[in-house]
């Protein structure tokens, strides 16, 4: 008897599909319903970002940072804003700082509350999806309070904020945090901790510590596989050394260290503790204070370079900035989380099937706007 | 009902002249479009009633536009999708791509021929009734995989391919646990099953609390039956968790990817009737199909009593969670029990079987299915296979002979 003829076929997932999570395209070699290879195919979303600051001026380039991550656009603004004062050196006044911790700290719950919420979708959970939805539309608000926008903000800016919170925010917030620190345990309730959730998500794509570092995976991904790098912590910027919280990792309780379920359940932890700097922000939060006053009148950063880190929702974002001295970049250069992220998928995919390779796309939370900038 | 329908036709003198063949023609067309009726207006109901359920529990309103509290959205929804295009692509096997709709709608519509509605409700009263429904409703998988080869798409393919192996898969189980109601009725005509149903007993036999003689507390086997039945159903009519050959995040939409318009909606109307089919089947094989829960009327008049304690119950519960007031399950209840005490018609109606009790059955399954489908995630398609054959089909032999033994035991068989 001979034996049955198989071939592998060539599947495109995307650029149109539910589950990429924008406009990405994957090129998987499949058997049956094994996937023996896959090949990201980006650059469907190019909109030349780095091109554009290079004719922009400095000021001009923060809504631009904004649209690259646009699910955490506050936190794209924030690393870009540091990295420029850092080469001019402006010393920020308190009430800022804290306001863009608050701001930042508020972004990434917003930020995990869609990666949280979508991977729960990619799994087939619709319902956690919109409880998500729900709660990130009340961080939203309060951005649209602040700033007039409600998902690119161009809000922090060069030296401070664009303007002072209004009056009832910090009301408001602390509303926030104690309505959100009770849904926490109503998403681990109806996905956390569900069977067949736990059956999708746990043992798939591990990630082992050493891959992760290769690849340069960071952020929420790095630390589901046990590797406790959160800049935040290891090198802190801004205030972060005033705040007391705890850098969530992937312990492995449902399957090995690194799979999918860690990184989707460090994500929810992570949520807490951002809940914890922002409500400690808010206790320490000076009420005078002028969010204006260090703005420089013209931005011209002296000539030389620099290279600024700073902990966004996805992970590790660096700007690197050239400056020849004139009001114009010379060159900026964005080093995107979601880019080293997204690279690792052929390496820890191989060999799952089809559904796995959604549940793991969904498990890296990737943005594409960031990816292909 | 063809036959009492023909009778009653040549009852009428203007056309007895019509003779028996005719008249019997002309009942069964009668019959078989009220059936399609109903299975299409069901489905036009259902769709509302599941985005209406779905946004119940997700904080959300669902439809509200169209018509009052957005109950003519369907409606809408249908007219729309009779007036698209109806595309075909190019490179689709033409005739297969055609017809694969509708021989699945008609696999699923034709089974409601021998589903009793109520004692007297019923198109065709065959002494094979649950094979019947059980081999026809099976014909559906012909037309996914003629649906899903015929668009040469891969998601298609994907789809139709995990769909054949899904509903073989369960179909044994599933087959399995209705052999152990047959063996206890020893028919398998789908009306003996209900009438074998009437009255009161004890709870498992034994245990003296005095419950309906429906099937789910015939025996423990039983009762472990009917939830097995209604996984492996769920998991025969594609729903959440086992929608895997539809899974939208994955395949996009599956079988039914390059289907539109009208074709696409017929897709939508027999997943609906499948829905609705298993909602009977369990209504009838476990729940006493249209007989009445309660026994007389002091028994329908204690049984709301009782339900009404619950009610309090549950206000009091949701009170204490929530710290918000919900009155309606608790009105309702009083309202209901109320009248049972005050007017010994409506007591008597209760108690009776019918038609209303069959629907009471088959909407709570359905709304069972619903609720199942906006919680649970999907499993991953070699899960689904691991649950089909490794766990539910052990249980169900299992629960065969359990039955069996369950039955000597009881003295209802003699070795």
């Amino acid at each position: 008897m001979s034996r049955l003829h198989a071939e592998e076929m060539v599947l495109n997932m995307g650029p149109q599909h539910p589950s990429t999570h924008g406009v990405l395209r994957l090129k998987l070699r499949t058997d049956g319903e094994i996937v023996s290879h896959i090949e990201p195919v980006i650059g469907y979303l190019h909109r030349s970002f780095e091109k554009h600051a290079e004719n922009l001026e400095y000021q001009m380039v923060t809504p631009f940072c904004g649209r690259c991550d646009y699910l955490a656009a506050m936190g794209s603004e924030h690393g870009y804003a540091m990295a420029v004062e850092k080469m001019m050196g402006i010393e920020l006044p308190e009430r800022v700082e804290y306001l863009r911790v608050i701001f930042a700290e508020l972004q990434r719950i917003a930020s995990h509350l869609v990666a949280v919420g979508t991977f729960g979708l990619d799994v087939g959970a619709i319902t956690p999806f919109i409880y998500c939805f729900r709660e990130r539309e009340l961080i939203l608000d309060l951005f649209e309070m602040a700033s007039g926008a409600r998902l690119l903000y161009n809000y922090i800016w060069i030296g401070g904020l664009a303007h002072d919170v209004p009056p009832g925010f910090v009301e408001k917030t602390y509303e926030f945090l104690d309505n959100f620190e009770t849904r926490v345990a109503e998403y681990n309730q109806i996905l956390t901790g569900n069977k067949i959730f736990i059956e999708r998500a746990a043992d798939i794509g591990v990630m082992t510590p050493e891959v992760a570092i290769n690849y340069g995976v960071t952020g929420p991904s790095l630390r589901a596989s046990g590797v406790n790098i959160d800049l935040r912590r290891t090198q802190p910027y801004s205030i972060y050394d005033r705040f007391e919280f705890d850098v969530p990792l992937g312990e492995g309780t449902q399957g090995t260290i690194g799979d999918s379920w860690d990184r989707y359940y460090v994500r929810v932890r992570e949520m807490e503790e951002s809940a914890r700097i922002i409500r400690q922000a808010l206790d320490q939060l000076p009420v005078e204070g002028d969010v204006k006053s260090a703005i420089p009148r013209r931005i011209r950063p002296p000539k030389g370079e620099i290279y600024f880190r700073s902990e966004n929702a996805r992970g590790e974002l660096g700007y690197y900035i050239v400056s020849n001295g004139k009001n114009v970049p010379l060159r900026v250069k964005m080093r995107s989380p979601a880019f080293s992220n997204l690279s690792v998928i052929n390496e820890i995919g191989q060999g799952f099937m089809i559904s796995d390779v959604i549940a793991i796309l969904g498990s890296l939370d990737i943005v594409l706007g960031e990816i292909d900038r | 009902m063809i036959q009492s329908l023909a009778n009653w036709i040549l009852s009428f003198d203007i056309l007895a002249g019509l003779g028996n063949p005719i008249a019997w023609g002309l009942s069964l067309f009668i019959v078989s479009a009220l059936i399609f009726v109903f299975v299409a207006v069901n489905a036009i109901v259902l769709v509302y009633i599941e985005r209406k359920v779905s946004a119940f529990m997700q904080v959300r309103l669902g439809p509200m536009r169209v018509g009052k509290f957005g109950s003519l959205q369907t409606v809408a929804d249908a007219l729309k999708l009779l007036q698209k295009e109806d595309i075909i692509p190019r490179s689709a096997d033409k005739i297969l791509f055609l017809i694969g709709p509708w021989v699945i709608l008609v696999a699923s519509v034709v089974t409601f021929a021998a589903i009793p509605f109520s004692d007297t409700l019923l198109a065709a009263d065959m002494s094979i009734g649950l094979f019947y429904v059980v081999s026809i409703s099976s014909i559906v998988v012909l037309g996914i995989v003629m649906a899903g080869w015929a668009s040469n798409n891969k998601w298609s393919l994907y789809g139709a391919m995990r769909s054949a192996a899904q509903i073989i898969s369960y179909e044994i189980p599933v087959g399995i646990t209705l052999i152990a109601v047959v063996a206890v009725v020893g028919s398998l005509n789908l009306q003996t099953i209900v009438q074998a149903q009437g009255g009161t007993g004890n709870l498992f036999y034994w245990i003296p609390l005095p419950l309906p003689n429906w099937f789910i507390f015939h025996s423990p086997f039983l009762f472990l039956a009917a939830f097995i039945y209604l996984i492996g159903a769920t998991a025969e009519i594609n729903r959440t968790p086992f929608d895997i050959p539809e899974s939208e995040s994955e395949l996009v939409a599956g079988f039914m990817t390059e289907f539109s318009g009208l074709r696409w909606a017929l897709f939508f109307l027999s997943e609906y009737a499948n829905a609705t089919l298993v909602a009977f089947l369990v209504a009838i094989i476990f729940l006493g199909g249209w007989q009445s829960p309660f026994s007389n009327y002091a028994g329908a008049q204690i049984g709301f009593s009782i339900l009404t304690l619950l009610a309090v119950m549950w206000t009091l519960f949701v009170k204490a969670k929530t710290q918000r007031l919900s009155f309606y399950p608790l009105g309702l209840s009083l309202m209901i029990t109320i009248a049972a005490w005050l007017f010994p018609g409506f007591a008597i109606w209760l108690a009776s079987p019918g038609l209303f009790w069959m629907l009471i059955k088959v909407g709570s399954v359905i709304f069972l299915l619903m609720w199942f489908r906006w919680t649970f995630p999907r499993l991953r398609v070699d899960q689904l296979m691991y649950v089909s054959w490794k766990v539910i089909l052990p249980i169900s032999l299992f629960n065969l002979m359990g039955v069996a033994v369950w039955m000597w035991l009881t003295g209802e068989i003699h070795f």
